[in-house]
């Protein structure tokens, strides 16, 4: 059975100041992939996510969800920025946050309501956050603030979830704590994409992975394309993984 | 009170209120500065508008004004897209450029215009009530007054129908965009109410005080509370309150209104900044304190723990072996004592079943920085409070 794809991306370049960071990206992802994006500091993962999101525009490219353009997909994505990409020191609780995820289902000027907050408070239950709803989230661990950002991102119900980095500064049980709930969304039939640091995890982790640098090295199965061959290229330097069986 | 004075304090306290709602959002967005800059760079909007409609109340100058305000925005952003300059640098190089150009236009129309630099800078607030709005002969009361009204209303209309989004925006930039509310829209409506209110205010405060009545109510909010709804009432509260407060000081004291303001939003700030209840410095001391005192507990429960030996647990042996002071030995049995977490029998010090319990969490939290099990911990210890 062929799989359905669920982001295709042609020809796609992006450049800061007129300096490529992301050089003739073809990818396709196929739906229902727990995904990693792999590649050193600077590779352009993080940028790959802001381009297919629309929040970086391209300078060349395009980039379909289910064969429409972003615009008209933006109901089936949810998006988890970075971290460090935030003020933590912001006056909002953690109950707040989740419910910003169900803005976009609102659209403009229509306020969130009930309905939304349950949504919301289901969401943080979800993640085990359900205890810290009232409060503010600078007062959260760091483990805990992404654990509010990646119930913000389910609270948007979407088919497809981007994850910038989600695993940045927690500790190892909100790490596996995080997985778990990435790998119920796959089985669920949604498609995850993830930027990913530590390697050593990938085939613990993942089932499909891309290895980007500026240009796109690699991408499909972890078990049929996660070897040294890859890694060295995309990394430059002679790599060696031992892959847990 | 007379009906000018009255009119006097109504205008101050509509301009606080105005100035005090994108205040907060300047405030929250880390850009305290671009309002310095806007307040100075409308200048020269001003007087061409001034020179076209000879007349400061006038919507056409209101927006001309405005209008600068925007392209100080703008060209800021563009100076500093370049990544030659910081953003700092580019509003420092901006915003006196463009204020030059209205003082040399104030000064070589000086005889045509009733307009001195010293009017722009300070208001005349004082004056307001003698520019009167009459139509049809009826004294429809200060045309300032309807100015600011309109501009305020305005603002609040726009903060109702796009709070959602004016949040969502400034705390999360990356999820406003992908969930389709372009930031550089409501990045530039925010800057266009700014600079309109900013215009607005100008005549009650002048250019240089209007920046306080935006950043000061906004930033003593900000170390009060934990919601941006409350964050704004609060901005709103102690705008009208120095505005009240000021003018009457002006009042007593025979001086400038927009200066005496200005005072007293900088004592108010002042003063939430020393006893602002966990933000203010003195909390924060109080707290820095407790914690070293709390270290110092954990340090001692954790010898006992280890130590079964009475040598070891004599209450001496603390200023032996553990080289601490009297003072700090004694401070340290007391709040253990004071906790239930030891007993003392013949200077011997025991560890009860719950201070042997806190030790083992507090232990296990330091090694793990797992936080399920130390919640209920962070109600009666700061150490354990992030």
């Amino acid at each position: 059975m062929k799989q359905k794809t669920a982001v295709k991306i042609d020809d796609l370049t992006v450049a800061y100041n007129y300096k490529p960071v992301l050089w003739d990206i073809d990818l396709e992802i196929p739906e229902g992939v727990l995904m990693a994006i792999v590649g050193p500091n600077g590779a352009g993962k993080s940028t790959l996510i802001k381009a297919i999101l629309g929040i970086l525009k391209p300078i060349a490219g395009s980039v379909t969800i289910y064969g429409k353009p972003y615009e008209k997909q933006r109901q089936l994505v949810a998006y988890v920025p970075q971290k460090g990409s935030v003020d933590w020191d912001f006056p909002t609780t953690a109950l707040d946050v989740v419910k910003m995820g169900t803005y976009g289902s609102l659209g403009w000027i229509k306020r969130p309501g009930q309905k939304e907050k349950k949504a919301a408070l289901e969401a943080l239950e979800k993640v085990g956050m359900l205890p810290f709803k009232n409060r503010q989230i600078s007062q959260l661990s760091g483990g805990q603030q992404q654990r509010v950002f990646l119930a913000r991102a389910l609270v948007q119900n979407a088919s497809i979830y981007f994850m910038d980095e989600p695993f940045q500064g927690v500790d190892a049980t909100t790490e596996i704590a995080i997985i778990n709930i990435l790998k119920e969304l796959r089985k669920a039939g949604k498609t995850v994409i993830v930027v990913h640091h530590d390697l050593q995890t990938v085939p613990e982790y993942f089932d499909w992975v891309t290895f980007l640098n500026v240009k796109k090295i690699a991408t499909g199965p972890v078990k049929d394309i996660f070897n040294d061959d890859n890694l060295t290229k995309t990394y430059g330097i002679n790599y060696k993984v031992s892959i847990q069986e | 009170m007379n009906s000018a004075q009255l009119e006097i304090q109504l205008i101050a306290s509509l301009v606080a209120v105005a100035c005090a709602i994108p205040g907060t959002f300047l405030v929250l967005r880390k850009m305290a500065m671009i309002s310095d800059a806007i307040s100075h760079s409308i200048l020269p909007g001003i007087v061409v508008g001034f020179l076209i409609t000879h007349d400061l109340n006038s919507p056409l100058l209101i927006l001309l004004a405005a209008l600068t305000g925007i392209i100080t925005v703008v060209l800021v952003e563009y100076i500093q897209k370049t990544g030659l300059v910081k953003e700092d640098t580019a509003i420092g190089l901006v915003f006196p450029a463009l204020f030059s150009i209205g003082v040399i236009m104030i000064a070589k129309n000086a005889d045509d215009v009733h307009l001195d630099v010293d009017a722009v800078l300070l208001g005349e607030l004082a004056f307001a009530p003698f520019d009167r709005l009459i139509i049809d002969g009826t004294d429809l009361g200060p045309k300032s007054l309807w100015i600011v009204g309109t501009i305020l209303f305005i603002t609040i209309t726009l903060l109702f129908t796009f709070f959602k989004e004016l949040k969502v925006s400034t705390f999360d930039k990356g999820l406003a965009a992908s969930l389709g509310f372009s930031p550089a829209i409501i990045h530039y409506g925010l800057m266009s109410v700014s600079s309109v209110t900013t215009v607005g205010a100008f005549d009650a405060v002048g250019a240089i005080l209007v920046v306080a009545l935006m950043i000061a109510p906004a930033a003593a909010a900000y170390l009060l509370t934990k919601d941006l709804k409350k964050m704004l009432t609060l901005s709103i509260g102690f705008g009208i309150f120095s505005a009240l407060l000021g003018y009457w000081v002006a009042h007593w004291l025979d001086a400038s209104i927009a200066g005496s303001i200005t005072t007293v939003l900088g004592i108010v700030f002042l003063i939430v900044y020393l006893f602002a209840p966990t933000k203010g410095i003195i909390a924060v001391l109080y707290r820095e304190k407790q914690q070293r005192t709390e270290v110092s507990l954990l340090t001692f429960l954790l010898h006992l723990k280890n130590h079964d030996e009475i040598s070891e647990r004599h209450v001496k042996h603390l200023n032996e072996h553990i080289n601490w002071q009297k003072v700090r030995s004694k401070t340290v049995l007391d709040l253990a004592q004071k906790n239930n977490m030891i007993t003392i029998e013949n200077n011997i010090v025991s560890l009860t079943e719950k201070g042997d319990e806190f030790t083992s969490k507090a232990i296990d939290y330091i090694i793990t920085n797992e936080d399920a099990q130390i919640e209920d911990m962070k109600d009666d210890f700061f150490l354990f409070r992030g």
